[in-house]
């Protein structure tokens, strides 16, 4: 999930400020929506990203995947502790008109959210969108947020990942050849032949931080103070172009809120 | 002291990473050899030739794709039981192997594949003063962490940890990976003399030539996921040129034997050991003619 797709379309090109704060905008708007007209206009603004990212749906539908239970479980209780108007009664179960749309909405309500995140984790490098995240929270300095550490602590954390994962599969090929179970036996059993696997896991994680910290020393890394950048964030004109476009639908779904749309 | 019954088979052995995916590769096709029971073998291969793949199916570690791997005539993925079993008759040393380590002590890490088998304790202790002494770990480090060892002396008690399950095959994926070259000697004079001792089947997997071509009496060389040559070290080094076409550094002493024969002389090719350039070379000053 949130794996980056490499591309050079619009979407991708965007400065990574702007897709977090259009993120941020895009969330708003949809939780301040109430009516089917600002769904459908938050939805086709969606569409329109998706199509111009280039992201094909096949990709996007895999990312929801994981999240289904969740999109169920939410539509069932809205589906059926809402009260009003009774469409279906049976036994102690009553499913309302009201709770119908309410659910519909909220499934809809989920599913767009996450597709906008993912849209956003598709279409920027893990690097780009700590770099953007760190311009962004540059204002908390004043009030002494490390907000350069975080960024840097994101970025290793990220990089670090799949590199993880790869030791992982390494360690338990390794113990699995000499006779480690990680399948069978009851649930103590299992956490016990967990041993094995995280020891050495721990151990070489805590070996690879020791030497980035080496490497990035003897590169002259002293943290934020005085630090340049290669490649300098800069709004173009797009950028504010898709700025204020999402400052007019956050606005835009609060006046027909207004009028009760 | 080759016996010439395959232990080891396989059969059209073939495996495709993230298969029916846009991220397909095939890492090796259509793989058929066979490992004598108590041959040295060595499997060479450049990085990303498919050996580190194709040894992962001789203990059943990963499935074929498509093909069959035959421990003792049956297939090893014939029943959850035999594959389990051969996890143990097939020991796997993995490279850089110390960075699998996790008990307290090197006598409890050590044991850890023993004890895994359902011994009896008595056994187990037999079995790892015995693996120990094999990999030249003195007594005095047994009840050590091995955390607080060197990178050689970790490194053998990670093999240890695989010899101790007595396994009739042994195999080890660059077991002298990053040592020092003293240390190098050190780990391959030791498996030498396992191989002796106990008469088991050694498989060394490597790129090193000059190392192969020392201690093991039958070469299997990879290249682009098939084998591309096998035979003995003598028929394997007189297809030199290929060896170098496949990125595989050939010994020192066979190269000046191939600029030997570019510039005409027709000295047998097959040379890898100073000793056997010296005969070689006087076979030709003596008009003797070699093939």
């Amino acid at each position: 999930m949130g794996q980056y797709f490499p591309g050079d379309t619009i979407i991708h090109r965007l400065d990574p400020r702007t897709k977090l704060l259009f993120v941020v905008f895009y969330i708003v708007s949809l939780f301040t929506a109430k009516s089917w007209i600002s769904f459908g206009i938050i939805m086709a603004v969606l569409i329109t990203a998706v199509l111009a990212s280039k992201v094909s749906f096949k990709t996007i539908f895999k990312g929801l995947k994981p999240l289904v239970i969740i999109i169920i479980f939410t539509a069932v209780l809205n589906m059926f502790f809402t009260q009003g108007e009774p469409l279906v009664e049976f036994w102690v179960i009553t499913i309302t008109r009201e709770g119908v749309t309410k659910a519909v909405l909220m499934v809809l309500r989920i599913i767009m959210l996450i597709t906008g995140t993912l849209l956003l984790t598709y279409t920027t490098s893990p690097l780009a969108l700590t770099d953007g995240l760190e311009a962004l929270l540059r204002p908390l300095k004043k009030i002494r947020v490390p907000v350069h550490e975080i960024s840097m602590m994101m970025s290793i954390a990220l990089r670090f990942i799949p590199t993880l994962i790869e030791e992982t599969d390494k360690i338990m090929s390794a113990q699995k050849a000499r006779g480690a179970d990680f399948d069978s036996g009851n649930l103590i059993e299992k956490a016990k032949a967990l041993i094995p696997l995280l020891v050495p896991l721990f151990v070489s994680a805590f070996r690879r931080a020791d030497e980035l910290a080496i490497a990035m020393e003897s590169r002259c890394y002293h943290g934020d103070k005085g630090r340049t950048r290669m490649k300098q964030l800069k709004m173009k004109g797009h950028d504010y172009v898709v700025l204020g476009l999402s400052v007019l639908l956050l606005a835009g779904v609060i006046v027909l809120g207004r009028f009760g749309f | 002291m080759t016996e010439l019954t395959p232990i080891i088979k396989t059969e059209k052995l073939t495996h495709i990473y993230s298969a029916g995916t846009p991220f397909e590769s095939v890492a090796i096709q259509d793989v058929d050899m066979e490992i004598q029971k108590g041959e040295f073998l060595a499997v060479i291969g450049h990085t990303g030739s498919g050996k580190s793949t194709f040894i992962q199916h001789l203990n059943g570690l990963l499935k074929p794709t498509s093909g069959r791997v035959l421990f003792d005539g049956e297939d090893i993925h014939s029943s959850k039981k035999l594959t389990r079993d051969v996890r143990f008759k097939v020991g796997l040393v993995f490279q850089y192997p110390e960075y699998q380590l996790f008990e307290e002590t090197v006598y409890k890490d050590i044991a850890f594949g023993p004890k895994n088998m359902k011994l009896t304790e008595q056994e187990i202790r037999d079995r790892v003063l015995e693996a120990a002494e094999f990999v030249g770990l003195p007594k005095s480090v047994m009840d050590k962490s091995p955390f607080d060892l060197s990178g050689g002396q970790k490194r053998r008690v990670a093999i240890a940890g695989v010899i101790a399950m007595r396994p009739q095959v042994l195999i080890l994926d660059e077991p002298t990976a990053g040592l020092d070259p003293g240390g190098c000697e050190g780990i391959l004079r030791n498996i030498r003399d396992y191989h002796k001792a106990t008469g088991s089947a050694v498989v060394l997997v490597t790129h090193n030539m000059s190392d192969a071509a020392k201690n093991v009496d039958r070469m299997l060389v990879f290249n682009k996921g098939a084998i591309a040559i096998r035979g003995t070290p003598r028929e394997v080094f007189k297809r030199s040129e290929e060896l170098q076409d496949m990125h595989l550094s050939v010994p020192n002493v066979t190269k000046v034997i191939m600029r030997l024969r570019a510039m005409g002389i027709d000295i047998d090719p097959s040379v890898y050991t100073v000793e056997q350039a010296r005969d070689a070379i006087v076979a030709v000053k003596g008009g003797k003619r070699r093939a």
